[in-house]
C-alpha cells in the first residue's frame, strides 16, 4: 500500500489537557482530541494525544508543538544554572535591574526574582564604545580564571553579555572561542546573537532567560523528535515561536527563547488565519478560561505584536505577538469585602475550583453562577465529563445572596455582569491605548467559557458581530496550523534620520536577507515561497520608544525617496498611536528588522463547510435567566447546524469543548466555513 | 432609594475604569517624553461635591489630591463660576502643592445642563520658563521657577481664550509642546465627561450618585477598620535634611501622629521653615504625601475614592517647609516628603512593627549636567536621578539599588543609551559594597555610578540624606550616607552634595555614591547562611560581617 504523507497535525499542551488537531486534505476534515497534560513527562502526553487520533504515525506530513517546556523551565524556576559573563565596571547591571518597581504602592516590594545571584556574574575586563572602537582589549587573563570556574563547579550554561556588543561583537565572540576551547560543551548564550539590540539591561535579561532554558529545551525537543521518529513518523518537528510563526525544531534548540511564549500565541495565529478567510481585517480575540482572560488584537489583518516582552517582571527582547492578561476568568471569586459586592481577580483555580466541581469549594465563582443561571447544562459540562453539583451551588449563591439581600437568581446575574463589565472595560483601555475604537471590530471567542460570555462583553463594547470558531476548545491548536515559518532578524541601526545613509541600509537588509533566504531553505521551504519584510524602529528624537515602521514591499534598491515614505509612514504610525504627530521635528532610526516568512502550505477553512448529522432543532428547551428575565430557551447541538441556518436568541449552542450564549434579541447562523456568526444587539 | 450591591459594584469598576481611560487618553497624546514615558502624570474624575469618584495615577505622590484644584477654584470664585464649555488650567504652587512644571487642567462637567462633576489631570510639562533650562537648583523665590498660573479660564464656552494660550506660549522654552500637552490635557476633560454621561444615560444620574455615596462609605470602612486596628496613642518621629539647598544648616521635619478611636491625626507644625532654597511644598502636596504614607502602610492596593483617606486629618503650619507660602521656592518640593514618610513609618512601627519598613536611602539623588554636544554643536541636558537601597522589614530584606518612594515606575538610564546621547562615560555602575543598613534582616545596597567627561560641560546636583540617612528599627543599624566625589584621588578633589552648574573640564570624573537602607532588627540575630550569601555576593565586606555580625571568615592561622 502507497504511504500518503500529507496529515497536517499539531498539539498545543495546557495545564489540564494536551489537545491535537489533524487536517487531512483529503476530506478536508479536522478530527480533534485531548489527552490528560502529563506535568512529568509532557513527551509523554503529547504522544498521547496524538494516538487517540492518528493510526497510522507514518501518513503524518507535517507536525507542528506548541512547546511549554521553557516557559515551564522559567516559572518554576528549574532552568540550568548560568554564569553570566559581563563588562567589568558593569556587571551589576544584571542585578540593578533599571531600578524601577512595578507596583507602586508596596513600601516592602522586591524586584521580580532573578535568575542568577550576584556571585554567579564574573566581570570581565574590556571595553567597547558606543560608536563600536575598542576602548580597552578583552582581558584574556579574567577569562581564563572564568573558565576555570565554569569548569571546577560543573557549570553547562554560560551567558556572555558585554557593552556595545551590538555595535561590535568581537569581544563577546572571542570570549566564546576561548571559552568552547578551555571548556568544551558548554552551552553559550552570546547577547549579540540572542538580540541585537542596545539597552544592555535587557540585551542582557534575554541573554541569562536564553541560557537558563537552552539545556530543558533541547533535551525535550531531542526526545519527542526520537519518539515521533521511533512511532515511524517521517514529518519534521516544528515548533511555535513566540512572534506567531513556526520553526524547526533544530533551530528552536539553537535559539530556545524564541519559543518561550508557544503555547498561547496560537490563539492569536489562529485569529490572522480567520481574519483572513473571513475578511475581516478588524478583530478582537477572546479567550477565557479558569483563572484568566487573555485579548489579543488583530489589526488590518496583523496581530498586534511588540519588539519585547515582560514575564514576571524581567524583560526579554524578541519579536512576541501580544497576549494582555487580566485576572478573570470562569473561577473567578464572588465575595463580600466592606459591605460590598466583589467579583475577582481571586480566583478558585482547580481546586477546589468552583463549587459545582464538589472538589471542597464553597465559595461562589462565575462558572457557578452561569450554572445556577441555566446556561450551562450540568450533565453535558466538558462534554459531559464532570458531573456538577447545583444544590452545592445554590446554596452558596443563596448563602452570599443573603448577606447582600438579594436572591439566588439575582446574585447570580449580578455575578456574571460585574465580570463581564470588567472584562469589557479592559478591553475598552487596551484599544484606547492603541488608538482604536471597539466598534469598528468583530469580537473572536475561544477557549473554554469564552463563547458563554461573548456577545454580553461585545454588546458593552458596542461591537455588533461576534463569531465563534469551528471546535473553540482546540483553537489554538488549529492556529497553529496555519502559521507560515517565520525567522526575524534584527541590527542596532541607531542614525540621525536626516543623516541617514540609504545605501548602507539597503546594503544592511541585503546582509540580512541573505542570511534568512538561506535559513528558511534550511527549514525546508520552497525559494519561491519566501517573503522578506523589511521594518525600522524610529521615533523622535528624546523619546525612548520606538515605533516600528514597514518599508515599501520590494523596498530594496528601488526606493525612489526613502526619506519621504519613511516620514509619512512613521507619522501615519505615530498618529494613529498617539493621536497627533510632530511634523518637522527630528526623527532617529534605532534598530532595523527583517523578517522571513516560508509559506509551508496552510489548510485554511474552506467554504464547504456541511455537518455529518444535519439537523437545525433544537435538541430541548430549557429555562435560562438573563437580565431581562426568565425565558425558555432552546438548547441546539453546535455540531449538526447547517450553514444559513436561523437560530433565534435567547438560545444556547453546545458544542464539546465549548456553551455559547446569544441572549434575547440576538441571532445568529453557521457561516459556509462552519463559524458560528452571532448578531449582537444593542444594549 | 440604596441601588442594588450590583450596580454599586459595576460602577465602583466603572469609575476606576473611566479614570484609567482618561489616563491612558493623556499618555497617549502627550507631547513631553517625561510624560509618555516615564507617566509623570494623574487624572481623576470627580463629583460635583469635589469628591473623587475615581483616579489613576502614573506617579505615586500625585494620590488624590487634583480635587484640591476644583475645590479651591470654587472656593475663589463661587459655584456660579462654573459654565458649560469651560476648561481651567493652573500651576500656582501653593495651590496645587507641586512645582510649577506640573500643570493641571480641568473641567467642569454638565449634564443636561446642570453640573455634574469634574474632570481633571495633572502632568509634568517639559518647560515652564524657569531662570535655567532644565531644573534650577538653588531658586530662592518662585518668581526664578517659571510661569505662575493661578485657577485660569484657557477654554470658554467652547472656545480658546486667545491671550491666555499666548502668554503661556511667550513664558515657556517649548512653545509647541506646551501646548501639545495642554491640548493633551483637554481630550482628557472630554474623555471624562463622555464616560460620565454615558453611565448617568444608562443608569440614571441619582441612581449613579448613590452608588458613589455607598463606594465611598465601602472606602471609609475599610480605611477605619485599619486605623481601629492601631492601638490608641501618640507616635513621634523626627529627622533632618541636610540643607534648604542655597544654605548649610540642617532643616527639622517633625512628624506628631496621634490615633484616637478611628481618628488619625498627621501634626506636623513641628516642622522647620520657610526655606530660603528650593525645599518649600504647598499643603495640599503634604497632605498627598501623609495619604501615600498611609497608603504605603494600609489598604495599598485599594482604589483611591471619595472615601478613602477620611480617617485622616493632617495638620501643617503656614509657612514652614510643608505648607509653603508665597514667595517661597518650590522646586523641590518632594524633598522633604520622602523624609516624612520616613518618619512617619519610623513612628507607627512600634504599632505596626510587621508592616513598617525601616527609612530607605531618601532622595532622588540627582545628578543633572549640560553643555555643547560636540557631535551634533547643540545643547544637551540630562537630568539622571539615581538608584539606592531600601529600608528592611519583618522577613524581609531591603531591595538593592531601587528608585526612592516618591517615584514609581521610573527607569535609570542604561550605558549603551547614555553613551550615545551625551559626552560622557559611565565608568562604573554597581553597588556599594557595605553601605547596607545592617540588622536581621539587612537594609538595600546603595551604588555607585561614575562619570567621566569627554567634553567641558556645567554639573548641577541634588543629594539629600547625608545628615540623616536611612536609619534601622528594632535594632538594625543605619545604612551609609550619600557621597559625591569629583576628581577623587587627585589634587582637585571635591566633595559636594547640591551644586548649580559648576563648571566640568574634559576628563574630569564625578563618583556618585547613593546610601544604602536601614537594617531591621539585631544583626547579630541574622541567619548566618544569609550573612554568608552576602559576603559571597560582595554586598558586604569580611570586615562588615565580623562587625555586625561577629562572624569571622578570615581563615585560621
Amino acid at each position: 500500500m502507497e504511504t500518503k504523507l500529507d496529515l497536517r497535525v499539531a498539539t498545543d499542551i495546557g495545564g489540564t489537557f494536551t489537545d491535537v488537531v489533524v487536517y487531512d486534505p483529503d476530506t478536508g476534515r479536522y478530527s480533534t482530541a485531548k489527552a490528560p497534560s502529563r506535568a512529568d513527562d509532557l513527551a509523554g502526553g503529547v504522544m498521547d494525544a496524538l494516538g487517540l487520533v492518528i493510526a497510522e504515525p507514518g501518513q503524518v506530513g507535517s507536525f507542528v508543538h506548541g512547546s511549554t517546556v521553557g516557559i515551564n523551565a522559567f516559572l518554576q524556576r528549574s532552568g540550568e544554572r548560568v554564569i553570566l559573563l559581563a563588562t567589568a565596571g558593569a556587571s551589576d547591571v544584571y542585578r540593578i535591574a533599571r531600578g524601577n518597581r512595578l507596583d507602586m504602592y508596596n513600601i516592602r516590594y522586591r524586584k521580580p526574582a532573578p535568575l542568577l545571584p550576584r556571585r554567579d556574574i564574573i566581570p570581565i575586563g574590556g571595553r567597547i564604545d558606543y560608536q563600536g572602537n575598542e576602548l580597552t582589549p578583552l582581558n584574556t587573563d579574567d577569562l581564563r580564571r572564568a573558565a576555570e570556574r565554569i569548569r571546577s563547579e560543573g557549570v553547562r550554561s554560560v551567558a556572555i553579555a558585554f557593552l556595545f556588543s551590538y555595535q561590535n561583537p568581537d569581544h563577546e565572540k572571542a570570549a566564546a572561542s576561548l571559552l568552547t576551547e578551555l571548556v568544551p560543551g558548554v552551552s553559550l548564550s552570546l547577547s549579540h546573537q540572542v538580540a541585537t539590540e542596545w539597552r544592555e539591561y535587557e540585551r542582557t535579561a534575554s541573554a541569562v532567560m536564553d541560557a537558563y532554558i537552552a539545556p530543558p529545551v533541547s533535551r525535550y525537543m531531542a526526545d519527542l523528535s526520537t519518539r515521533l521518529a521511533d512511532q515511524g513518523m517521517p514529518a519534521p518537528l516544528r515548533v511555535m515561536q513566540s512572534n506567531g510563526g513556526v520553526i524547526s525544531a533544530r533551530a528552536a534548540s539553537e535559539r530556545p527563547l524564541q519559543t518561550l511564549l508557544s503555547g498561547p500565541v496560537g490563539g492569536a495565529a489562529g485569529g490572522v488565519a480567520l481574519s483572513e478567510v473571513l475578511e475581516r481585517p478588524n478583530l478582537v480575540c477572546v479567550d477565557l478560561g479558569g483563572t484568566s482572560f487573555d485579548v489579543s488584537l488583530i489589526t488590518a489583518g496583523q496581530a498586534d505584536s511588540s519588539p519585547s516582552a515582560l514575564l514576571e517582571g524581567l524583560p526579554v527582547l524578541m519579536p512576541v505577538v501580544d497576549i494582555h492578561t487580566i485576572g478573570a476568568g470562569g473561577g473567578s471569586l464572588a465575595y463580600l469585602e466592606a459591605g460590598g459586592l466583589r467579583v475577582g481577580p481571586e480566583s478558585a483555580g482547580a481546586r477546589p475550583g468552583p463549587v459545582c466541581y464538589g472538589r471542597g469549594g464553597t465559595q461562589p465563582t462565575v462558572t457557578d453562577a452561569n450554572l445556577a443561571l441555566g446556561r450551562i447544562d450540568p450533565d453535558y459540562f466538558l462534554g459531559g465529563n464532570l458531573t456538577l453539583d447545583t444544590t452545592a451551588t445554590d446554596a452558596a449563591l443563596e448563602d452570599l445572596g443573603r448577606k447582600l439581600d438579594l436572591d439566588r437568581n439575582r446574585i447570580a446575574l449580578g455575578i456574571i455582569q460585574v465580570i463581564n463589565a470588567k472584562m469589557s472595560q479592559a478591553i475598552r483601555t487596551l484599544t484606547v491605548e492603541r488608538g482604536i475604537e471597539p466598534r469598528e471590530f468583530s469580537l473572536v471567542a475561544f477557549g473554554g467559557a469564552g463563547p458563554m460570555h461573548a456577545v454580553a462583553l461585545a454588546q458593552e463594547l458596542g461591537i455588533a458581530e461576534v463569531i465563534v470558531p469551528p471546535d473553540p476548545g482546540g483553537f489554538s491548536a488549529w492556529g497553529m496550523l496555519q502559521s507560515a515559518v517565520r525567522q526575524d532578524f534584527s541590527e542596532a541601526f541607531f542614525r540621525n534620520f536626516a543623516d541617514l545613509d540609504t545605501d548602507d541600509l539597503h546594503a544592511r537588509f541585503a546582509r540580512l536577507g541573505e542570511v534568512a533566504v538561506a535559513s528558511l531553505l534550511g527549514e525546508g521551504v520552497d525559494s519561491d515561497q519566501i517573503s522578506l519584510i523589511q521594518r525600522l524602529d524610529m521615533r523622535y528624537q528624546g523619546q525612548e520608544h520606538t515605533l516600528t515602521v514597514t518599508l515599501p514591499n520590494g523596498a530594496s534598491p528601488d526606493l525612489d525617496d526613502p526619506f519621504t515614505t519613511l516620514r509619512s509612514r512613521f507619522e501615519d504610525t505615530y498618529s494613529t498611536r498617539y493621536g497627533h504627530s510632530n511634523p518637522g521635528a527630528s526623527m532617529e532610526t534605532v534598530t532595523l528588522r527583517l523578517t522571513a516568512l516560508g509559506d509551508v502550505g496552510r489548510p485554511l477553512l474552506q467554504a464547504n463547510y456541511q455537518p455529518d448529522q444535519p439537523g437545525n432543532d433544537p435538541s430541548k428547551t430549557t429555562p435560562v435567566l438573563f437580565s431581562t428575565g426568565s425565558y425558555p430557551t432552546s438548547r441546539f447541538n453546535r455540531e449538526t447546524l447547517t450553514p444559513g441556518c436561523s437560530i433565534d436568541g435567547p438560545a444556547i449552542v453546545e458544542e464539546a469543548t465549548a456553551t455559547t450564549v446569544i441572549p434575547p434579541e440576538g441571532s445568529a447562523t453557521i457561516d459556509e466555513f462552519g463559524c458560528l456568526i452571532i448578531e449582537a444587539p444593542p444594549l | 432609594m440604596k441601588p442594588d450591591p450590583i450596580t454599586i459594584e459595576i460602577l465602583r469598576n466603572a469609575f476606576v475604569m473611566a479614570a484609567e481611560e482618561m489616563n491612558a487618553a493623556l499618555i497617549r497624546s502627550a507631547y513631553t517624553p517625561v510624560i509618555y514615558e516615564s507617566k509623570d502624570c494623574a487624572v481623576a474624575l470627580i463629583d460635583s461635591h469635589h469628591r473623587v469618584l475615581g483616579q489613576s495615577s502614573g506617579v505615586p505622590l500625585f494620590l488624590g489630591n487634583l480635587e484640591a484644584c476644583t475645590l479651591g477654584t470654587e472656593e475663589m470664585y463661587g459655584r456660579s463660576v462654573w459654565n458649560e464649555g469651560d476648561i481651567w488650567i493652573m500651576n500656582d504652587p501653593y495651590l496645587t502643592g507641586t512645582h510649577m512644571h506640573d500643570v493641571t487642567i480641568f473641567a467642569p462637567i454638565f449634564y443636561h445642563g446642570d453640573l455634574a462633576g469634574f474632570a481633571a489631570s495633572r502632568a509634568h510639562w517639559l518647560d515652564i520658563g524657569s531662570k535655567d533650562p532644565g531644573v534650577p537648583m538653588d531658586s530662592t523665590e518662585v518668581f526664578q521657577e517659571g510661569v505662575r498660573l493661578p485657577p485660569t479660564q484657557v477654554m470658554r464656552g467652547g472656545e480658546p481664550v486667545r491671550d491666555i494660550w499666548s502668554i503661556i506660549e511667550t513664558n515657556v522654552r517649548f512653545p509647541r509642546s506646551a501646548i501639545g500637552d495642554m491640548t493633551a490635557q483637554f481630550a482628557v476633560a472630554a474623555i471624562g465627561e463622555h464616560r460620565l454621561g454615558a453611565l448617568f444615560d444608562r443608569y440614571g444620574r441619582d441612581t449613579v450618585e448613590a452608588a458613589a455615596q455607598e463606594i465611598f462609605d465601602q472606602s471609609e470602612r475599610l480605611d477605619t477598620e485599619a486605623v481601629r486596628a492601631i492601638p490608641d496613642g501618640v507616635y513621634t518621629a523626627e529627622g533632618v535634611l541636610d540643607s534648604d539647598g542655597v544654605g548649610d544648616e540642617p532643616v527639622k521635619i517633625s512628624v506628631k501622629i496621634t490615633v484616637d478611636g478611628d481618628r488619625l491625626l498627621f501634626d506636623l507644625t513641628g516642622t522647620d521653615g520657610p526655606g530660603r532654597g528650593p525645599i518649600n511644598c504647598g499643603a495640599v502636596q503634604t497632605l498627598s504625601a501623609c495619604r501615600l504614607a498611609f497608603k504605603y502602610l494600609f489598604n495599598s492596593h485599594q482604589p483611591v475614592n471619595g472615601g478613602t483617606f477620611r480617617p485622616l486629618e493632617v495638620r501643617t503650619k503656614p509657612g514652614s517647609i510643608l505648607d509653603a507660602r508665597s514667595p517661597a521656592a518650590c522646586q523641590f518640593y518632594f524633598t522633604p516628603l520622602g523624609l516624612m514618610i520616613d518618619l512617619v513609618c519610623s513612628a507607627l512601627s512600634p504599632a505596626h512593627p510587621e508592616t513598617v519598613p525601616a527609612a530607605h536611602y531618601g532622595d532622588g539623588m540627582i545628578f543633572q549636567f549640560t553643555g555643547i554636544n560636540p557631535p551634533t554643536g547643540e545643547l544637551f541636558l540630562e537630568n539622571e536621578p539615581h538608584v539606592g537601597g531600601w529600608g528592611a522589614s519583618l522577613g524581609r530584606d531591603g531591595e538593592d539599588g531601587m528608585i526612592w518612594t516618591l517615584s514609581g515606575n521610573f527607569h535609570d538610564m542604561p550605558i549603551e543609551v547614555f553613551e550615545s546621547k551625551f559626552p560622557a562615560r559611565i565608568i562604573d555602575y554597581g553597588f556599594r559594597q557595605d553601605s547596607a543598613g545592617a540588622g536581621q534582616w539587612r537594609g538595600g545596597s546603595g551604588i555607585v555610578r561614575e562619570y567621566q567627561m569627554t567634553t567641558d560641560t556645567e554639573l548641577s546636583l541634588w543629594f539629600e540624606r547625608s545628615l540623616h540617612p536611612a536609619w534601622g528599627l528594632f535594632g538594625g543599624r543605619g545604612g551609609a550616607p550619600p557621597e559625591v566625589i569629583i576628581n577623587p584621588g587627585t589634587p582637585q578633589e571635591m566633595r559636594r552634595l547640591k551644586t548649580n552648574r559648576m563648571p566640568l573640564r574634559e576628563g574630569d570624573i564625578v563618583r556618585c555614591y547613593t546610601g544604602g537602607g536601614g537594617g531591621y532588627g539585631d544583626p547579630l540575630e541574622r541567619d548566618p547562611q544569609a550573612v554568608l550569601a552576602d559576603l559571597a555576593d560582595g554586598f558586604i565586606s569580611p570586615s562588615y560581617a565580623e562587625k555586625h555580625h561577629g562572624l569571622n571568615s578570615q581563615p585560621e592561622g
